[in-house]
């Protein structure tokens, strides 16, 4: 048993009066701690996935069990305590409340948490320490995410959840961005899952999910993980 | 030119933001809703009046003269200005009809052409018979051919009723001043022919000169000069528009023309404050679709017809159909509760002003959207393709003071920037509930005022138990003096009195003459302090001095019976709710020379009434306070249907601001809040975050509408009758229901609110990145 598994997980969309199997009979484990990688084609169910991961919808059959707690059949109410304990995401539009700054996206999260980690400490620790009082929009692509990377941090989750989290980014920013994600699931210690079609991003992470048609098509995992710099893309 | 795929895709538009338009097609009818119907019925009156007036040749000026001689009217046809002249008898008459309903009688000339009926059924049957007012002979079922009795002079007349018909100088008829609605199973008209009062007075006899004067003529120097020219034997000189019926149908024309000013401009001003937050928000999603417009190669022109067609659109729809139910529903209801006689009531709609506030809201839906399209037009297509600029968040006032921004939680700094920047949405919706709390305010006080006046009236300025009117011929102030009564008894005299004001005008008003000593009058001044009659000079009520601006240590001059006018100063001044006029103690009147007539016993008994007096010779008519005071109140039905309009009016007023508001607020930041709710937020956080606003502006909006209501209480309150001194001050009690109500109405839509975001599903704000 890991520390996040999934045993014959479904999840089907009524779409007309088709039924689309979005994530179809998945079952995997991963151990706390580590960086993992679902990867696949754009509709291959990924975000389904990290949906269901992150407690933003429920699966149509199936077990989830994380951290020791099954969430899957987890009341509405329940869920929102989940993902507000347990649960930083991080989006590839970064998603900052444009009307608050650095510092106040990042207290956002911090005031709702039981154990938060300091708002002004996280963001020191992502670099951006010299631009705690800007606006969203008076900051970069990458500055932005680092932002996002600093608010899901800050409500010390268990886990990480990051979707495309380049994906809006230059490659030399995307580097610095999967860095820090790197660093702070060593060094912090949190288990860290990160949805991409980006296949070099893979060879970054212990565990990849290769993912295609809502089916996990192949569960690899890397004995030794590539060091960030020395991916390519 | 609209080009049809264009105008599918405005109609596909406004479907997909339905609520928004039709929160600005719910504004658009509400506003020309009000204004129609409001405009509608004095436009109504107006009209019907008019041709009644015009159709039964109603004089201009009536000269009340003891006995009027062939030189008076010769004289007086004489003066510049007059076309014509005749004479004609008025009296009021008592019937053998079952609750003794009074009928005022008319005698005319058989030649007369002034002053005529206006027949419904038979005719007018010259000098035999006689013309009955139509509503008086439906409600006691009397038809042509029947007879009925008068007593006129204390001789009975027996009546062949040869027509029916209505009068101009009926058209809202009550028999005193102190009551308020017409009563018509109480008292209406009968026309007879002076051949008629021979019988009865042994010749023709007659007390007004009716004058027909040329339209262009200066009616205060031919009342002058007529006074004059009569001189001594002059009781009053009563000009058409101060008569009693014509100058209550224009007191009700009055009211309504300033009600259908005041109202709809809150509706506008919330119409327009609405359109504008909303087409500018639509007009700016459409950006990349302007964008795409541009780049096939519409012209300007056309794009730009194609988002003013948006506002144009649902603004003339919600105008027409404001136009089509307001005067069909509320002026139809609303004309009838006039209680006025007319010989018809279809509806006249002022299409004038209907044309004016169509245009008005045209520039506040079309306008809006014109301007801001013309805006994003400037632009290229390719600058219009691309991703729109990100909203940069703005510093507000409150961060330059960091003591207290520090100490805010971040759900605090973000809504009071969230305020900051939608400043325009927050006044909008404050407006609403502004005008929704003060609407509700001023239907409440007018209520409280209107039965307080009953309270006030008969319960501390009148406090008898009843009210005897004498049969003057019958006794006289020493044999009522004398009168041994078990109770206080207090003598009066009421009639009307020709007076010429210090700026030169004349006018008849009523006056009330009683003893110095006043145990069941008690006057009282504006501030409750008592009033006693001044021993040298006369008191005037507040609303007569207020509308003659007049003050006291003024004076005013009165006619005196067969001599000529006598100057009187205005020692006192007495708040009278209902009933204005001049008030004089019996002493003062006979110092001038004059003879103390009592009209009228007010009794308070000390034990059970006594009958043998109610039932003598000397009572003409008898009347209860209670009696009294719920005639006064009778009207109060209209006031209630009234109020609940204005209650219905104010809510929908709340209840689509606070919608609008609600719900843009939620789709504007529905990517922020899927956020928070993907960080962990509970439904009723964000809820919290979102409706805030809302509870700010029904906040604000209350505070501010105890003012308005306030302003629109005194509007009402000083044009709904002048009869009637209404202060329409706002009492705490009011206050606190239209609080509470208003709370009310924002609390369901609030949960309206509530309810939709929790169907929609949130989360999909997230994957729709453009």
């Amino acid at each position: 048993m890991g520390f996040i598994t999934f045993e014959n997980v479904e999840r089907e969309y009524k779409i007309g009066c088709e039924i689309i199997k979005a994530v179809d009979n998945i079952s995997f484990g991963l151990s706390q701690g580590t960086l993992n990688v679902v990867l696949g084609q754009s509709g291959a169910g990924k975000t389904t996935l990290l949906n269901l991961l992150g407690g933003m919808d429920s699966p149509t059959a199936g077990k989830i069990v994380v951290n020791g707690k099954k969430i899957s059949g987890m009341s509405e109410y329940d869920l929102t305590e989940y993902r507000r304990t347990q649960i930083g995401f991080v989006f590839q539009f970064y998603n900052l409340v444009p009307n608050l700054t650095a510092l106040e996206n990042v207290q956002l999260a911090e005031e709702i948490c039981p154990e938060p980690l300091g708002a002004e400490e996280m963001l020191k620790r992502v670099g951006l320490e010299n631009r705690i009082n800007n606006f969203p929009s008076q900051l970069s692509g990458g500055e932005q995410q680092r932002v996002s990377i600093a608010r899901a941090l800050a409500k010390n989750p268990q886990i990480i959840l990051c979707d495309e989290p380049t994906g809006a980014l230059d490659s030399e920013t995307g580097h610095k961005v999967l860095r820090l994600i790197r660093d702070v699931s060593k060094d912090l210690r949190k288990t860290v899952i990160i949805v991409t079609h980006n296949a070099p991003i893979s060879e970054m992470a212990n565990t990849v999910l290769h993912m295609r048609d809502g089916k996990i098509d192949k569960l690899q995992f890397n004995e030794r993980p590539k060091d960030v710099e020395e991916i390519e893309w | 030119m609209v080009k049809g795929t264009l105008f599918i895709k405005s109609l596909r538009d406004i479907k997909r933001s339905k609520s928004q338009f039709i929160s600005i097609f719910v504004m658009a009818t509400l506003a020309v809703f009000i204004m129609t119907a409001l405009d509608s019925i004095w436009y109504t009156v107006e009209k019907h009046s008019h041709t009644m007036y015009e159709s039964t040749n109603l004089s201009d000026l009536w000269i009340t003269v003891a006995n009027p001689s062939e030189q008076q009217m010769w004289g007086i046809g004489k003066i510049e200005g007059v076309e014509l002249v005749e004479k004609r008898f008025i009296a009021d008459a008592d019937t053998d009809l079952p609750g003794g309903p009074v009928l005022q009688v008319y005698a005319l000339d058989d030649r007369s052409t002034l002053d005529q009926p206006k027949l419904e059924k038979g005719a007018i049957g010259k000098s035999a018979g006689a013309v009955l007012d139509s509503k008086f002979a439906e409600i006691y079922n009397l038809k042509i051919g029947d007879y009925i009795s008068i007593k006129l002079n204390g001789k009975w007349l027996r009546l062949q009723i040869n027509g029916l018909a209505l009068i101009s100088e009926h058209v809202f008829a009550v028999k005193n001043s102190s009551i308020i609605t017409p009563n018509h199973s109480d008292y209406g008209f009968i026309i007879i022919s002076t051949n008629v009062l021979e019988s009865i007075y042994g010749q023709k006899i007659y007390n007004q000169i009716s004058v027909k004067t040329s339209p262009d003529s200066d009616l205060a120097s031919v009342v002058q000069k007529a006074g004059d020219f009569v001189g001594n034997n002059l009781i009053g000189i009563t000009l058409q528009k101060d008569s009693s019926s014509v100058s209550s149908v224009n007191s009700r024309i009055q009211q309504f023309k300033t009600l259908s000013l005041v109202f709809p401009v809150l509706f506008l001003l919330v119409t327009a404050l609405i359109t504008q937050s909303t087409m500018v928000r639509m007009v700016e999603n459409q950006r990349p679709q302007i964008g795409i417009l541009k780049a096939l190669g519409y012209s300007k022109r056309s794009i730009l017809w194609h988002y003013t067609s948006y506002g144009v659109i649902v603004g003339v729809l919600g105008s027409i159909f404001g136009l089509l139910t307001g005067p069909n529903i509320l002026g139809r209801i609303l004309v009838y509760q006039l209680k006025l006689i007319l010989a018809s009531y279809s509806l006249k709609i002022n299409y004038g002003n209907f044309i004016f506030v169509l245009i008005l809201i045209l520039i506040c839906t079309g306008g809006v959207s014109f301007f801001a399209c013309r805006q994003l037009l400037s632009d290229t297509p390719s600058v219009l393709l691309r991703d729109k600029p990100p909203k940069s968040g703005q510093r507000i006032i409150l961060e330059y003071i960091p003591s207290f921004w520090q100490k805010m939680k971040f759900s605090g700094k973000l809504i009071a920037r969230n305020i900051g920047e939608n400043k325009g949405r927050l006044v909008m919706s404050t407006i609403g509930v502004m005008g929704c709390t003060g609407l509700i305010i001023s239907a409440l006080t007018v209520r409280s005022t209107l039965s307080g006046i009953g309270d006030y009236t008969y319960g501390k300025t009148f406090t008898f138990d009843h009210k005897i009117i004498l049969n003057t011929t019958k006794t006289n102030s020493k044999y009522l003096k004398n009168l041994e009564l078990n109770g206080i008894a207090q003598q009066m005299e009421e009639s009307a009195i020709q007076v010429i004001f210090p700026d030169g005008s004349q006018k008849m008003e009523p006056v009330s003459i009683t003893t110095k000593e006043s145990p069941l009058i008690h006057l009282q001044s504006i501030d409750g302090t008592p009033v006693t009659l001044p021993d040298k000079g006369v008191l005037l009520t507040r609303k007569l001095c207020k509308e003659r601006d007049l003050n006291i240590g003024d004076t005013i001059s009165i006619k005196l019976t067969g001599k000529g006018y006598a100057a009187v100063p205005i020692r006192e001044i007495a708040y009278v709710a209902s009933g204005q006029g001049i008030y004089m103690t019996d002493t003062y009147w006979e110092s001038l020379g004059e003879k103390f007539k009592p009209t009228a016993l007010l009794v308070k008994w000390n034990d059970q009434p006594d009958r043998k007096l109610l039932d003598s010779d000397i009572v003409s008519d008898l009347a209860t306070r209670e009696s009294m005071q719920d005639s006064l109140s009778s009207s109060l039905g209209v006031v209630n249907f009234a109020v609940m309009f204005l209650i219905v009016v104010g809510a929908s007023l709340a209840f689509v601001v606070l919608y609008n508001t609600g719900i843009l607020n939620f789709v504007e930041r529905i990517r922020d809040l899927a956020t928070f709710r993907v960080l962990g937020f509970h439904h009723n956080e964000i809820r919290y975050l979102v409706l805030i606003e809302n509870y700010i502006s029904v906040f604000l909006g209350m505070l501010s509408g105890i003012p308005v209501g306030r302003f629109m209480s005194w509007i009402i309150a000083s044009t709904i009758d002048e009869r009637l001194d209404l202060l329409g001050n706002i009492n705490l009690r009011d206050v606190v229901i239209a609080v509470v109500m208003t709370l009310f109405f924002s609390r369901i839509v609030n949960n309206i609110i509530a309810h939709k975001m929790k169907e929609i599903d949130i989360f999909e704000a997230l994957k729709s990145v453009e």
